[in-house]
């Protein structure tokens, strides 16, 4: 039933940096990603799988809600929470710098390793699951996105802030930029698969800050990815990054992958399931 | 004007409203370009051969809301990119409004796609209708 839905992906590359670009009103975008961590000596490998579902409620206000979970290698598979967030692009044009207001609210326990952001130092990258699931966080995250795009140039800064309500951990902060431009810049006309244009490559830098009650970048994970995504057909985008860990708190090497199906015209399909006639 | 030329454009302004998808269709006076904005250029005039992939790019892209054939649809309230209303835009004023979108007709901003490809859209719209006068 799906393959039915006329769909549009022009995913951007980027796995934690936000872009202004916003999903269309009534679209929907199913994603599924794994973060894979390849191991220090006092680390455990892990997959850490997640489902991300993206919908475009206006032209400026985009909501996603992600379910995840996480395996490590000589351990267990738990499921680590969920998380709500919301954009709202700020200006209705185009500007130089295009301001984006984030808001998050997530339920998760200590054992989650989807590292869609990284904030105070980094994830826990030890403890074994039975040690860290007990532990809940109720946590609400804000960040400020800022994105430009510059002739075919995408180039975005995201600042993170968030408070554990769960735990006396004051507020912590992390960062994100990106950038990212696509490897062709004209469409040809016939459907084609390994195009130029269906090619976007990119660059991520992100880590945490510490918090209020030790500001910094120091003791905090920090990596470089590179990105890649791959427009295959119509509606679906492959992405893959290897991450490299900078800091002593990362894993060595993080590998990002993620398969997203867009459905246009979502809340329409909806609407006729419930009668509609529109 | 001709005899011949004025009963063309005459049947024409009868004829669209009829084929018209969403012959009702009211352009937003306040989605306006700023005014360096419309005299912008179309970089690809000069290569009418890449309307075709400003078509594909339309089907992915504006197809959901403006038809396939562009005419609009009403109950979605697109415009009718056939319209003269429509094809009497400078390409500039096309390329603002695909870039920026009017939030307040749930048009989406198309800035993700790349600015080249933008200009291959409004290639693309000109073959909807044949190119009458610009602004």
């Amino acid at each position: 039933m799906l393959l039915r839905f006329p769909a549009a992906a022009q995913e951007s590359p980027f796995f934690v940096t936000y872009t202004h670009h916003m999903e269309e009103p009534g679209n929907l975008d199913l994603e599924f990603s794994t973060t894979n961590g390849v191991p220090r000596s006092d680390q455990r490998a892990y997959v850490a799988p997640y489902i991300e579902l993206e919908y475009g409620v206006t032209t400026r206000w985009t909501s996603e809600l992600y379910l995840e979970s996480q395996s490590t290698s000589g351990d267990s598979a738990v499921f680590t929470g969920w998380r709500w967030e919301n954009r709202y692009k700020v200006l209705g044009r185009e500007h130089w710098i295009n301001p984006v207001l984030y808001i998050e609210y997530e339920d998760l326990n200590e054992a989650s390793r989807i590292q869609k952001e990284i904030e105070g130092g980094g994830p826990d990258l030890t403890s074994p699951n039975a040690l860290l699931t007990p532990t809940r966080d109720h946590e609400l995250e804000g960040k400020l996105i800022l994105s430009s795009d510059y002739h075919d140039w995408n180039i975005s800064e995201n600042f993170t802030l968030a408070k554990n309500f769960s735990q006396s951990e004051g507020i912590e902060f992390g960062y994100a930029f990106g950038v990212s431009r696509p490897l062709g810049t004209l469409s040809s006309a016939r459907d084609c698969h390994f195009c130029r244009e269906n090619f976007s490559l990119g660059a991520e830098l992100y880590g945490g800050l510490g918090s209020t009650l030790d500001f910094g970048p120091h003791n905090a994970a920090h990596y470089f990815a590179p990105v890649i995504s791959w427009t295959v057909s119509d509606n679906s985008t492959i992405r893959l990054s290897p991450g490299f860990g900078l800091t002593h708190e990362t894993n060595p090497v993080l590998i990002r992958f993620g398969y997203t199906y867009e459905i246009q015209g979502f809340s329409q399909h909806v609407a006729k399931l419930f009668g509609s006639k529109r | 004007m001709s005899k011949v030329g004025f009963l063309g454009l005459f049947a024409t302004l009868l004829a669209t409203p009829a084929f018209a998808q969403n012959p009702q269709y009211q352009p937003d006076p306040e989605w306006r370009p700023p005014v360096e904005t419309v005299a912008r250029k179309n970089p690809l005039t000069a290569r009418p051969e890449l309307a075709g992939g400003g078509r594909k790019l339309f089907i992915r892209n504006c197809a959901e809301c403006h038809g396939r054939d562009g005419a609009g649809m009403e109950k979605k309230h697109s415009a009718d990119l056939q319209l003269p209303v429509v094809q009497q835009q400078s390409d500039g004023t096309l390329f603002w409004k695909i870039t920026n979108g009017n939030a307040k007709r749930g048009m989406p901003s198309f800035s993700k796609i790349p600015e080249l490809q933008r200009w291959q859209i409004v290639l693309y719209i000109r073959t909807l209708k044949p190119v009458q006068t610009s602004e």
